[in-house]
């Protein structure tokens, strides 16, 4: 008989994006009025493993790295249909860049002993970097796959079965367990929670918290210290707040010629920068 | 802090890494080179280029024609198809000898997935996603301009103490160079261990796109009411531009498109870099599906229409002239690659 | 999924319970005549008419496919007003839509409908500091019990879609020529539930049900006026309704207005117009007269009647949760309901809901009825020059 899959989501809680702008007195992200949402393609990550449950049995599992304050929005993953939530909090992984947060994660999941398999979202809708999947497979020394649009599962081989997007088309990958696998965001319908089970769920029962100390890493490789990169600098691009909403007039063939230079422009990434476009 | 692979007074050069698939360059590698060039120019350092592949004879000598100094080959077997595990595993062997002081990527699928393997195993930093890459003055390290929260925030990242400084860069964001006109650059072919425990993962199938996904099109051309018999039009600008077309309602009800191009509440909600849309009044089950492009531009003729509220750039004109005119700039231009 | 073999016609009793339970045992009364499958809306259209009956038998039964036709049901409320033995239809269709929620059979995009609800609070994933941006220039105060006797409630789709924000915009004309204090919540004003409840999702509707009333109560609002049926509707069902607060569509405010005499109207030229009754005021709450009495305060109007007029309307296509459903051009009744509106030789085509107008329009452009303008009466008030009554010659 074989084993029941248990399955890890990495969720993040991230404000919202239109709602993220930059102090200019201070230069730092200013997300006093943001609202927190789970960032959208870990929600999708989170329904390819609900989707698995339903089809093969199981456990989910839910982490996030975070302050306590992320503990509501985590509800809503366990109103979906998760087993149990494992928040990584502490000061010490305040800072983190790609290679601290993988390596933080990599370190709880090991510490759970039992995961088959790591669901992570493409990227973070706040970081972008989409590095964090293929960090956490590394510092586990496990398999990946990548920007996945369909996840199946053979049971007897424990193996997976995973379509992928490349750049011309797709892939269709074979993928031994235990492994990590982004998916691509809206690759899936995010089923809606059970909203009875969102208001009667108990934190204390279904959250655990997880320290520097429980996890036993080395601080020097925590957070900002664990962290080989560094921001130099911040800025606010021009259509953070809300759009532009510039008006080009002129004759129809000079709206044409200005609106092709700024596409141009935005195209070679100028547009957000300000600089004057190359070639 | 983590002990970095090795120093940054061991480090020398600015290292491209050639993308290919199946004997044929990614584009945005090319790309990459003007750019890591005028960077190699600016500090005096050795350019390389690094492929990596099954044979790669050929490419050797399309690589040794481009703007490098130097052409890094690493050929095995087991790496004719691109697996992240098996790629790291051999670029690291090649980086930890030879010590580069930049390693750059496209931020491709691949070229994403190895990164991202591969800095962990070198223990450094990489800067993701980059949308321009400078010097910094003084100290000569590598700054990468990133965007994070839909496009809302810049910020420049930069790694003081760990080698190589990695980041990869998307796509369309540089020129590609023009030819260049150099002595053929030197090719250096090394030999990796590729040991069969990293390549558990196996590439059972490819195929390339098929059907209508606008969901994943970077660039839109879309059109609404009020671009009614200007399809031909939107065709030749979606050509020109590169882009899928996409429809409102009232378009895919008039049958101008497929209804798998439906945009908005009850279509498709699509997430482009660029959306230019004709003729929509801006109904917000329509604009529903357009509020995560990062830039969109709006043509219509009513300046009362809702969708200048959702839009970037305005134009208060009939879609025919200005369509034509923009296809005309397009056109006398090369498109937009 | 159960094949539909001859095996489940020996019905399993906890799904004959969960069907039950679904539909509250409203559906125990139908004694399969039919009536409803001949008076459904769908009937006149391409697509397959909803057989009510035949729905809840192969619900009953798990065969698959019932759940298609309960997602297009519209809850006009057309096959209650024949039933002969009364059965909730609309209520009935909820009700298994739940059951349909339970079993995954859900078209898509809805589930994203509830999340924008959840994340943002409205059905159109906008974000809520933009909720009053409609009332831009118009310096709406921000509701105050002390001061204001109504709370109007505009509702997501007057908030955020643009041609809804020009209804919302043409009620706040009408009741300031009325003279009546009003203020609104502002970007605080939750969605009142509408989408969850239409959608099926009965217990998301309670929850959200008891966090507004506790919210009207802390506002100590009393007198709730809205701009849609929908949600006037939706009000209907909250706790503590008619108890700690009552609930009006503006369209009764204005008729009370009007019989009280303290509005009057310009007039307009000569003009004819028809009314489409919204299924939500006429069907629902029997609220025909209030339109009729006040266009006809109006100099100048003459109302054309459509054949399908009053309880016997013909619904827009945009109720029990079809506006986040897709609706193919031949399926949609607008387009029939916008030739028979063009057919009476009017020239607007008047209503009083948000839905009704955004189908009407689409329905107008597609029969291509290019002289019938689609108005709500609110902006009809307008046009026809709304204002304080004047003096009568009694109090000269």
């Amino acid at each position: 008989m074989t084993r029941e899959l248990h399955t890890l989501v990495c969720l993040k809680v991230v404000p919202k994006s239109e709602e993220v702008g930059v102090d200019r007195e201070t230069n730092t992200l200013d997300r006093a009025n943001a609202r927190s949402e789970i960032n959208p393609p870990d929600m999708n990550a989170l329904e390819t493993a609900l989707a698995l449950k339903d089809r093969f049995g199981g456990r989910v599992s839910l982490m996030s790295m975070g302050p306590p304050f992320v503990i509501p929005t985590l509800r809503v993953g366990l109103a979906m249909g998760a087993d149990h939530a494992y928040l990584l909090s502490d000061r010490a992984f305040g800072g983190a860049d790609t290679l601290a947060t993988s390596l933080t994660l990599a370190r709880a999941i090991e510490k759970l002993g039992d995961v088959d398999l790591v669901l992570c979202g493409e990227e973070s809708s706040d970081g972008a970097t989409a590095q964090v999947p293929p960090g956490i497979a590394t510092w586990m020394d496990i398999p990946q796959a990548t920007y996945a649009m369909d996840v199946d599962f053979e049971p007897g081989q424990r193996h997976l079965v995973v379509t992928r997007e490349v750049r011309d088309g797709e892939e269709v990958l074979d993928v031994p367990l235990p492994a990590v696998v982004s998916v691509k965001v809206s690759c899936n319908e995010p089923r809606f929670m059970d909203t009875g089970r969102f208001a009667l769920l108990d934190n204390e029962e279904l959250v655990t918290t997880w320290t520097a100390d429980d996890l036993g890493v080395d601080r020097e490789h925590l957070g900002l210290a664990g962290s080989p990169t560094s921001v130099a600098g911040l800025k606010e691009a021009a259509q953070a707040s809300g759009r532009r909403r510039e008006l080009v007039s002129g004759t129809p063939e000079e709206e044409g010629k200005i609106l092709y230079e700024r596409i141009i422009e935005f195209l070679r990434g100028a547009g957000t920068r300000g600089q004057e476009a190359p070639g | 802090m983590i002990d970095p692979a090795y120093s940054p007074q061991e480090a020398r050069g600015i290292w491209v890494f050639l993308e290919q698939d199946a004997g044929v360059l990614a584009p945005v590698s090319l790309e990459l080179l003007a750019k890591a060039r005028a960077l190699a120019t600016e500090s005096g350092a050795e350019l390389t280029g690094l492929l990596v592949g099954g044979d790669l004879a050929a490419l050797e000598a399309t690589a040794a024609k481009l703007d490098l100094d130097r052409v890094v080959s690493v050929a095995h077997p087991l790496l004719t198809q691109f697996t992240a595990e098996a790629y790291a595993h051999a670029v690291d062997q090649v980086i930890r000898t030879q010590k580069p002081d930049i390693f750059l990527l496209g931020a491709t699928a691949y070229g994403r997935d190895l990164a991202g393997r591969l800095a962990v195993m070198l223990r450094t930093g990489l800067t993701a996603d980059c949308t321009d890459l400078a010097l910094e003055a003084g100290t000569g390290l590598l700054l990468g301009e990133v965007s994070g929260f839909g496009g809302g925030v810049l910020a420049t990242i930069r790694c003081e103490q760990h080698r190589p400084q990695m980041a990869t860069v998307r796509p369309g964001v540089f020129p590609e160079p023009a030819a260049a006109d150099r002595a053929a650059a030197k090719v250096e072919r090394v030999n990796v261990d590729v040991p069969a425990a990293k390549c558990l993962v196996k590439v059972v199938a490819r195929h390339r796109k098929t059907g209508v996904d606008i969901s994943r099109a970077e660039r839109l051309v879309v059109a609404g009411a009020g671009a009614r018999g200007e399809m031909p039009n939107i065709e030749a600008l979606a050509q020109a531009l590169g882009a899928e077309i996409g429809a409102t309602r009232v378009a895919v009800d008039e049958g101008w498109a497929e209804r798998e191009r439906q945009i908005g509440q009850t279509g498709v909600i699509a997430r482009p870099k660029l959306a230019l849309v004709w003729g929509a009044s801006g109904a917000s089950q329509f604009t529903c599906g357009i509020d995560q492009a990062e830039m969109v531009v709006a043509v219509n003729q009513d300046p009362e229409a809702a969708i200048f509220e959702s839009a970037d750039i305005c134009i208060v004109d009939e879609v025919a002239p200005v369509v034509k005119a923009l296809v005309a700039e397009l056109q006398s231009h090369g498109g937009a690659e | 999924m159960t094949a539909p073999t001859r095996e489940v016609l020996l019905l399993d009793d906890d799904r004959w319970d969960r069907v039950l339970l679904a539909t509250k045992g409203e559906a125990a009364a139908c004694y399969q005549c039919g009536t409803c499958t001949a008076t459904c809306p769908w009937g006149l259209v391409a697509g397959p008419s909803i057989g009510v009956r035949s729905v809840m038998r192969r619900a009953q039964l798990g065969i698959d496919g019932w759940a298609e036709a309960v997602w297009r049901c519209t809850t006009c409320g057309a096959c209650e007003e024949h039933c002969p033995h009364e059965v909730p239809i609309s209520d009935v269709m909820l009700g298994l839509r739940s059951l349909a929620w339970e079993e995954r059979s859900v078209p898509h995009g809805l589930s994203g409908v509830l999340w924008d609800m959840h994340w943002d609070g409205n059905p159109w994933g906008r974000p809520p500091s933009a909720r009053s941006a409609w009332a831009n220039g118009l310096d709406i105060p921000r509701f105050d019990a002390t001061k204001h006797s109504v709370l109007l409630y505009v509702g997501c789709t007057a908030s955020y879609d643009r041609r809804g924000q020009k209804i919302a915009r043409a009620v706040v004309s009408v009741l300031r020529a009325a003279g009546i204090s009003f203020g609104t919540l502002g970007d605080e004003e939750p969605c009142c539930g509408d989408p969850a409840r239409s959608l099926g999702n009965e217990e998301y509707f309670k929850r959200i049900a008891q966090a507004n009333s506790h919210k009207l109560a802390a506002e100590r609002a009393t007198d709730v006026v809205t701009v849609s049926p929908h949600c006037y509707d939706t009000f209907t069902h909250y706790p503590g309704i008619g108890e700690a607060f009552r609930v009006r569509h503006y369209s009764q405010l204005l008729r009370d207005l009007v019989a009280e005499r303290k509005v009057s109207f310009a007039g307009l030229e000569p003009t004819k117009v028809t009314f489409h009754d919204p299924c939500y005021l006429a069907r629902h709450h029997d609220e025909t007269e209030a339109p009729r009495t006040i266009m006809a305060a109006i100099p100048g109007v003459s109302i054309e009647e459509m054949e399908r007029s009053r309880e016997e309307t013909l619904c827009c296509g945009g109720g029990g949760g079809r506006m986040w459903m897709e609706t193919l051009p031949e399926d949609r009744f607008a387009t029939s309901r916008a030739r028979e509106a063009a057919g009476t030789g009017a020239s607007y085509l008047v209503t009083t809901c948000p839905h009704c107008i955004s189908c009407l329009e689409d329905g107008a452009s597609v029969a291509g009825a290019r002289n019938l303008k689609v108005m709500d009466l609110a902006e009809l008030a307008v046009l026809a020059g709304i204002g304080a009554a004047a003096p009568t010659e009694a109090s000269r």
